[in-house]
């Protein structure tokens, strides 16, 4: 193994990591409320937009916190008068209803801040790498990395061990049966929406620190999501990581050798996937395991 | 019966939806018309395809801007042979298939005497074809790829924006003569970005230098850091991005990041003021070419025009892309007039050759639409990013190269026009 493929895969681990924070919020939504969520994207980088709004005067960390709610709270409005009403038709519908909603977004952004990007700054001391031989190790790409494996780490124990996370999984299993035994599933349902909507804020404050921000930057964050998804299988979170991480590893080494086939490596493993194994890496009959 | 209460109320809010849709969409219509003419005369019409969505979104509307700001201009001074002027205005998204479609629309349902936009080269080759075919004017405004008025140019195509070989050879001294011979190219993979690599390194063999490495990015890359890589094994001495759009604002944050920029020297043809606005201040730096620059000291006529434009546009400057808009308007505006007639064999042949006066130009030297090829000669605005500027002053622009000097000579481009 030479060098520039120890680089590649050490930096395509960061990225895949990258990847499986975005996916997060989204494996979050279709998991559990059933909704393939188009819009996932848009909210991402509208949770960016107000980031950016709020940085002058609450600073980068004060805006990563507080945007990723502002979001969560349009996410409620948004779960509660539209895509409640869709959670017994075909999953058809809601994808169509959230497709609809991330273009509106798009130009809603459009018209309040423009269409011309807008530059939003990182911390000083994390703009920096932390070693010179690994230049590509930033102290922001290695924040990324820590993000996205706690937060997979806290969904994770959320839902397995706590008495809400046990909910969420039973209403999903047997709707009704478990809304005989006197829960509140639509209450749940919201929850969980709103979650995976901050999860998206976070993602995307995230990612506009290391793109550029500007309306249309959901589009390409969406597919690297649902492809992470796909391939480490529907209804895992730890299968969401996991593809996430080896879609970053394949296109950083095919960048290596042949740089214009770095996007489309990650459909054909899609594809294969698809072929091979449809339900995924580590995506099973029952949720999460 | 629960059910039914709901998919009812479904149904009234879609309605309420749609009629306020519609009511929106004729609003804007209504005002789109010109205010001030009786309507007895008909009016010159243009129709202007850029993209309004999609990621080349903000260069299109600066576009549209400008054309909006000479049209309104121009309505108010007494239009065009003493008739208004209105530009119709439809999304390319980029896309040269919609913008095909749009261009279509625009001459079978709006009646349009001209066409003129698109922002992408591959938007711009399409309706320059289409317009070809239908015996139509069309003015690029935006699309630099060479071949437009080179081997694949057409007799009613005319472009106001520089062709690729005229960005790359407005730097390419300066990087060259500056930093050092062993280039390496990251570009953009459509005709656009290739276009531009051929183009420098045809430059760069001439006089001896050699290419490092070189890597195609696929348009909309979000991560460039497998490309640093590379970039960072070969050491190049000109890291040279030929990205578009958003692409380039994307790399240029993280090769900040990285460091790569303090041991390189970073640089490339086209840079617009769209994208040094959406750089954070220590994503700012390197030597690029501009195609036009709103600060020239000592033209009177480029501070009235920013002047004007800053006023309508409450403190937003006019960009290279406004200007490419402003000065394809009125280029048509005297074509027309010169040739008196809207007829598109006419106004071809009154916009061969003609010289674009001072006020719409806005810069120095002779600019006019070269006969032979039907290119507009504009200057080059070489130069670099300030990275401490507080916006407008983004940009310092170290020399105005006229475009006469730098364009290839008429007989090089590939360019055969049947009646020249």
């Amino acid at each position: 193994m030479n060098l520039v493929l120890i680089f590649n895969t050490f930096n395509g681990l960061i990225t895949g990591a990258f990847y499986a924070l975005l996916a997060l919020g989204l494996a979050l939504i279709l998991g559990l409320n059933n909704t393939i969520n188009f819009a996932q994207g848009a909210f991402m980088a509208l949770a960016a937009y107000f980031a950016y709004s709020l940085e002058p005067s609450l600073g980068f960390w004060g805006a990563l916190a507080v945007a990723p709610l502002l979001a969560g709270v349009l996410g409620l409005v948004v779960e509660v008068f539209l895509i409640r009403r869709l959670y017994k038709r075909d999953p058809l519908y809601s994808l169509l209803l959230t497709f609809g909603l991330a273009l509106i977004i798009q130009d809603l952004i459009r018209t309040i801040w423009g269409a011309t990007g807008v530059p939003l700054s990182i911390p000083e001391s994390l703009a920096h790498p932390l070693s010179q031989t690994y230049f590509f190790l930033t102290g922001y790409r290695l924040f990324v990395v820590i993000v996205a494996f706690a937060g997979t780490a806290v969904l994770f124990a959320v839902l397995r061990y706590t008495r809400l996370g046990i909910r969420i999984r039973a209403g999903n299993a047997d709707l009704e049966t478990v809304s005989a035994l006197g829960v509140n599933i639509y209450l749940l349902r919201t929850a969980n929406f709103v979650i995976g909507i901050v999860f998206a804020g976070v993602a995307g404050i995230l990612a506009a620190g290391q793109l550029g921000l500007e309306p249309t930057m959901g589009d390409g964050l969406l597919m690297p999501a649902f492809v992470a998804i796909v391939v480490g299988g529907v209804g895992s979170l730890l299968g969401s990581l996991l593809g996430g991480l080896l879609i970053g590893v394949a296109s950083g080494g095919t960048t290596a050798y042949f740089p214009a086939a770095s996007e489309a490596v990650i459909y054909l493993i899609m594809g294969l996937m698809l072929v091979i194994r449809p339900r995924g890496l580590m995506g099973q009959e029952g949720l999460f395991e | 019966m629960d059910k039914d209460m709901a998919d009812e109320s479904v149904r009234m809010n879609r309605r309420t939806l749609l009629k306020a849709g519609g009511a929106a969409g004729l609003a804007t219509l209504l005002g789109h018309q010109v205010p001030s003419w009786g309507g007895s005369e008909t009016p010159v019409k243009i129709g202007l395809i850029d993209p309004i969505t999609s990621t080349f979104a903000a260069m299109g509307q600066s576009e549209i801007k400008g054309a909006q700001f000479a049209e309104a201009e121009i309505n108010k001074s007494g239009g065009i042979l003493g008739r208004p002027l209105q530009i119709f205005v439809e999304d390319s998204a980029g896309n040269p298939g919609t913008a095909v479609d749009k261009a279509s629309r625009l001459l079978s349902q709006n009646k349009v005497d001209f066409l003129m936009g698109t922002v992408n080269s591959a938007a711009s080759l399409a309706v320059s074809q289409f317009a070809s075919r239908h015996d139509k004017l069309f003015v690029c405004t935006g699309g630099h790829v060479d071949s437009l008025t080179g081997k694949e140019c057409k007799t009613t195509t005319f472009r106001t924006c520089s062709t690729t070989w005229m960005l790359t050879a407005g730097d390419f001294e300066t990087l060259f003569k500056k930093f050092g011979k062993k280039w390496y190219f990251l570009t953009t993979d459509y005709a656009f970005g290739q276009a531009e690599q051929a183009d420098y390194t045809t430059q760069l063999k001439k006089v001896g230098g050699t290419v490092a490495g070189s890597a195609l990015v696929p348009v909309g890359a979000t991560d460039f850091s497998s490309y640093l890589i590379d970039v960072k094994a070969k050491s190049p001495d000109v890291l040279c991005l030929l990205l578009a759009g958003n692409d380039q604002v994307n790399c240029m944050k993280q090769i900040a990041q990285f460091g790569i920029n303090k041991g390189i020297a970073v640089g490339g043809a086209l840079f617009e003021l769209e994208q040094a606005q959406a750089l954070p201040e220590a994503a700012r730096y390197g030597w690029w070419t501009m195609e036009w620059y709103w600060n020239q000291p000592n033209n009177p006529h480029v501070a009235d025009f920013v002047k004007r434009y800053t006023a309508v546009h409450k403190g937003e400057y006019p960009t290279a892309r406004v200007w490419f808009g402003f000065a394809t308007t009125h280029a048509i505006r005297l074509a027309v007039e010169k040739a008196k007639s809207l007829e598109t064999a006419k106004v071809v042949k009154a916009m061969e050759g003609l010289v674009l006066p001072p006020e719409i130009a806005l810069q120095p030297g002779n600019v006019f639409y070269r006969a032979q090829d039907h290119q507009l000669m504009l200057g080059m605005f070489p130069g670099h990013v300030i990275q401490t500027g507080q916006y407008p002053n983004l940009f310092d622009v170290s020399e105005i190269v006229p475009g006469e000097k730098i364009a290839l000579p008429a007989s090089q481009t590939g360019c055969m026009l049947s009646h020249a």
